[in-house]
């Protein structure tokens, strides 16, 4: 009884988590048909700037997420405009695979500017709020979990309601079902592109606070959310918002019991081989729609 | 000279032997410029990754698959290659072609599942493996692989040679196996099969309407380049005399695809011309290991950007230009001026 509460617990918390993560991925591939490597980085910056505000500035810890939100949008969109936007349209080579590869020389900068800058010692980072609720027997319900939780399915709520109900958003979701069919309508495809994958960084980031609270701020902080958010987007299908968010929880769950049942060192092996088998079975991942008409 | 080249002729370039082999020898000497153990053990080193650089980039930019595992053939290589010598004492030649062999059937394994994926879910899935592999090395708490403090052995060649001649044996058996290779990939890439592959790349839809079989040729790619990745593996832990889980992973992948792609994605010579420039790179900034990922970083954004096709391929570009001005007495140049006949020829409508 214990077991399964302390696995339904961690599996709220840790899905919501990589539900942040893994969704600024999803709508970036099915935006931009980009695999944006530069996510896990994000994280990790944003972890930092919670760190610098809350315990180097000393500030509350609603300005550390939104100094995250607004720094890792910054970031987001000078990626896009450095490493994705010379690269459209060009002729003779193939746009995933080299987008791909430049976030992920993105990564490597971002992640060894921290190392300079804030050393390879892991910072702690206070809770966001104290407390907890007694559950039953050794398990109980920190209030930061909660907190953390319901920021994540406002985020997430917020986005879609952005994605369905706005201008913008129903501009992004045009360029995702038909570029040129969008810019024929006059999307600003220029400004369309950062502002989406500016907006997924910054999810990101925020999801790297609270990351940082639960662990740590360290610049390898970003690595493990990267590859895990891969895992997420793939069971889901890239590009799939819903399948997204249904895969985080999913393999939160995968890994809360693999943690309980087996142990914490085999959880990661024993995704990837969940993975493995989803990508041979199922090849378009849960959510099953083809490649194109996502979001 | 006015000869109408025939079809094949049109879309390879001849290969150049005596320049090939005037830069071989070149390299051969380079021990005695550079006469340290310390120097000499950095250039063993870089050919080691050369090795290993060539498989990936035949896979990776001559197949068109997106494999980004390689690194787990590497390690499989270099491990069995490992655990041979320790527990049945295989002499470190057929360690070698252990290696090799160990890092075929992991490549075949893999290129199995990935038979039905394309693009970005190929890497995710290889990766993802490549993973699995690293993990189940790095938690193997049986003592076989010694987890992730490595795995040590013993070393096996050129033992009785004093260091700065072992290394300078080194250098050249390492030497001889890059050339090996190289020149194996280039026939294989101007073969049929290797025309096969392009094919499949540039356009898998046409390919297999000209009757290529894309899974059995993916599968054949997957299992050659696996086999050269496995023997740098396992060249690796000779020469080393150990290997740790920490070979594979997010940031040494990050430094073999920034050779790669420096070098120039799908050339023949860009995976040697990229490691060599990166290793430059990184014994440069060697008084400031921190900077040393970052400066990568931003040359491998700045060549994506400015330099797409790597530099082996611009260097070739003005090789023929200056060719070009030569000849041109002598021939009229037919067509627009532009290198299609070169093995890199782009991948035009992707």
């Amino acid at each position: 009884m214990s077991d399964i509460l302390s696995i339904l617990v961690s599996t709220v918390v840790l899905g919501s988590i990589y539900g942040l993560v893994a969704l600024g991925m999803t709508l970036i591939y099915g935006i931009l048909r980009v695999l944006d490597m530069s996510q896990g980085s994000m994280v990790m910056v944003g972890g930092f700037v919670g760190w610098a505000v809350m315990t180097s500035a000393g500030l509350s810890p609603w300005l550390a997420i939104v100094a995250a939100f607004a720094a890792t949008f910054a970031l987001g969109v000078l990626t896009q405009v450095v490493s994705v936007q010379p690269l459209i349209g060009r002729r003779g080579t193939d746009f995933e695979m080299i987008t791909f590869i430049t976030t992920f020389a993105v990564a490597m900068v971002l992640s060894n500017l921290a190392l300079q800058f804030f050393g390879p010692r892991q910072k702690n980072v206070p809770e966001l709020v104290g407390g907890s609720i007694h559950l039953y027997e050794s398990v109980s319900l920190p209030y930061q979990s909660i907190v953390m939780t319901a920021i994540a399915l406002a985020l997430m709520l917020g986005f879609a309601l952005f994605l369905n109900r706005s201008r913008y958003g129903i501009a992004i979701r045009a360029v995702a079902q038909d570029l040129d069919a969008a810019r024929l309508m006059g999307v600003p495809i220029k400004r369309v592109f950062p502002l989406v994958m500016g907006f997924a960084s910054a999810i990101a980031g925020v999801a790297g606070v609270f990351l940082a609270t639960q662990y740590f701020a360290s610049p390898t902080a970003g690595d493990q959310p990267l590859l895990i958010a891969l895992i997420v987007v793939i069971f889901g299908g890239l590009g799939s918002l819903q399948g997204a968010i249904v895969a985080a929880y999913a393999i939160g769950l995968i890994q809360a019991a693999a943690s309980v049942y087996v142990s914490t060192t085999w959880a990661l092996p024993i995704l990837y081989g969940v993975i493995v088998l989803v990508l041979i079975i199922r090849p378009q991942g849960i959510a099953g729609r083809s490649l194109e008409a996502r979001l | 000279m006015t000869r109408r080249p025939t079809p094949l002729q049109a879309t390879f370039s001849k290969p150049k032997v005596t320049i090939s082999a005037a830069l071989v020898l070149l390299a051969a000497l380079v021990p005695f410029i550079y006469p340290s153990t310390y120097g000499t053990g950095v250039l063993v080193t870089m050919l080691i990754f050369t090795v290993l650089n060539l498989s990936w980039n035949f896979v990776l930019g001559i197949a068109g698959v997106w494999n980004f595992g390689q690194l787990a053939m590497f390690a499989v290589g270099g491990y069995g290659g490992g655990l041979l010598i320790i527990h049945a004492s295989l002499p470190p030649w057929l360690a070698l072609l252990a290696g090799g062999i160990g890092g075929t059937l992991l490549a075949v394994l893999l290129a199995l599942p990935t038979l039905r994926l394309f693009g970005i879910y190929t890497s995710l899935l290889t990766f993802a493996a490549a993973q699995v592999v690293q993990l189940v090395i790095q938690n193997d708490s049986s003592g076989t692989t010694g987890g992730a403090l490595g795995l040590p052995t013993v070393k096996g060649l050129f033992e009785s040679l004093d260091p700065l001649w072992a290394t300078r044996a080194w250098y050249w058996l390492v030497l001889a196996i890059v050339v090996v290779v190289c020149a194996a990939i280039a026939l294989l890439a101007r073969s049929p099969l290797g025309l096969a592959l392009r094919t499949l790349r540039d356009s898998a839809a046409y390919g297999s309407a000209r009757g290529i079989d894309p899974r059995g040729h993916r599968v054949l790619a997957f299992a050659i380049s696996g086999f050269v990745a496995g023997v740098a593996g396992a060249l690796y832990t000779v020469y080393n005399g150990s290997i740790s889980p920490t070979v594979m992973g997010l940031t040494p992948m990050s430094i073999y695809v920034t050779m790669i792609v420096i070098g120039g994605l799908g050339s023949i010579t860009g995976p040697i011309v990229g490691t060599a420039l990166v290793t430059a790179i990184q014994q440069a900034l060697i008084d400031h290991p921190g900077t040393q990922l970052t400066v990568l970083g931003v040359v491998l954004i700045a060549i994506v950007v400015f330099v797409p096709r790597g530099i082996a391929f611009e260097a070739g570009r003005v090789r023929d230009r200056v060719v070009r001005w030569m000849n041109e007495e002598e021939e009229v140049p037919a067509g627009p001026a532009s290198p299609e006949g070169r093995l890199v020829a782009g991948r035009e409508g992707t």
